[in-house]
């Protein structure tokens, strides 16, 4: 009886179906689209000079309030050197993770038209300064951007 | 703190898709393959039990305490899981077929030991393979199961005895 096998891969495509049914019940939350952006923003195609600050708002939310970040590549925003976006994108990866892991990520995306704002993240936070320390240690402003941090009402 | 709470805790603070994944890496495998083995090598019948023993597994993974290893109590869901369906198929045919005859063709004893296996009868056919073939206790199964350690062991003297006499 030994020599049955205990353990036996199914089709890959089942990993897929078994997420997607779990998305559609609401019972896991689909991984964040921010790589595809995140790139984007390496890339650095924007740069326009205001400088790096993080703008609080004087509000002291309820607890767990929804806030947005926003991220401007002004002109003090430093491009990555050629080839190595990568390494951006994946510094932002191990912020946003860390983010998620906390339940503390919401939604994040690029935003596309002119100006120099391309993308967001929003967070969800205790107060104010909760979500000011978390603007505070995105990795984007290392690199001369700016995040505009704002609180989000509906 | 064990991998396995570990992955539970994870999952259960921000239900992230990356966690599941995590979760169902770790396991499906096991869970795949004991489907397999229940539904007798149907492996379209065996990814639908897997599939619904996750949703139900994530449903209720809350209420996971530890008590039991993870993939125990995962193996106990896809098992009851089982028992369910086969309990609406029969409200849903008159004569359901679930003791087909014995096919010992081909020259391979492993194979003839999952075809025997195969058509065994359900509640012989769970115990024989959580016992013989996963090596859980009749404690175990029992939890697992629903059912007492007496019946444990009689449907798995049943299993083995009409194994004997259906193998070559």
């Amino acid at each position: 009886m030994k020599d049955l096998p205990r353990e036996m891969q199914p089709a890959r495509a089942l990993e897929e179906r078994v997420v997607s049914k779990l998305v559609a019940a609401g019972l896991v939350r689909r991984r964040r689209v921010w790589p595809i952006w995140a790139a984007a923003v390496a890339a650095a195609l924007v740069v326009s000079a205001i400088g790096v600050a993080v703008l609080r708002p004087t509000h002291t939310p309820a607890q767990g309030n929804i806030y947005v970040l926003l991220l401007a590549e002004d002109s003090a925003y430093r491009p990555a050197p050629k080839g190595h976006g990568a390494e951006r994108v994946a510094e932002l990866a191990r912020w946003a993770d860390s983010l998620d892991a906390l339940g503390k990520l919401e939604r994040a995306g690029r935003l596309v038209g002119p100006g120099p704002i391309g993308g967001l993240f929003m967070i969800r936070a205790a107060d104010d300064s909760a979500a000011a320390r978390i603007a505070a240690a995105c990795p984007f402003r290392k690199w001369g951007g700016r995040v505009v941090l704002k609180r989000f009402e509906e | 703190m064990t991998d396995d709470v570990a992955l539970v805790e994870r999952y259960l603070r921000a239900r992230g898709e990356d966690a599941f994944r995590a979760l169902y890496r770790a396991h499906t495998p096991a869970l795949y393959a004991l489907a397999m083995r229940l539904t007798g090598g149907d492996h379209v019948e065996a990814e639908d039990l897997v599939q619904e023993s996750w949703v139900r597994a994530v449903r209720e993974l809350s209420s996971f305490r530890a008590r039991s290893a993870l993939r125990s109590w995962l193996c106990g869901l896809l098992v009851n899981v089982r028992r369910e369906r086969i309990r609406v198929e029969w409200r849903e045919v008159d004569a359901p077929d679930i003791e087909a005859a014995v096919d010992t063709s081909g020259p391979d004893d492993a194979l003839d030991l999952e075809r025997a296996i195969g058509t065994l009868p359900e509640g012989a056919r769970d115990v024989f393979v959580l016992h013989d073939v996963y090596g859980y206790t009749h404690r175990e199964i029992a939890e697992m199961l629903g059912i007492v350690e007496g019946t444990s062991k009689s449907q798995l003297t049943r299993a083995r005895t009409l194994l004997r006499d259906s193998l070559p």
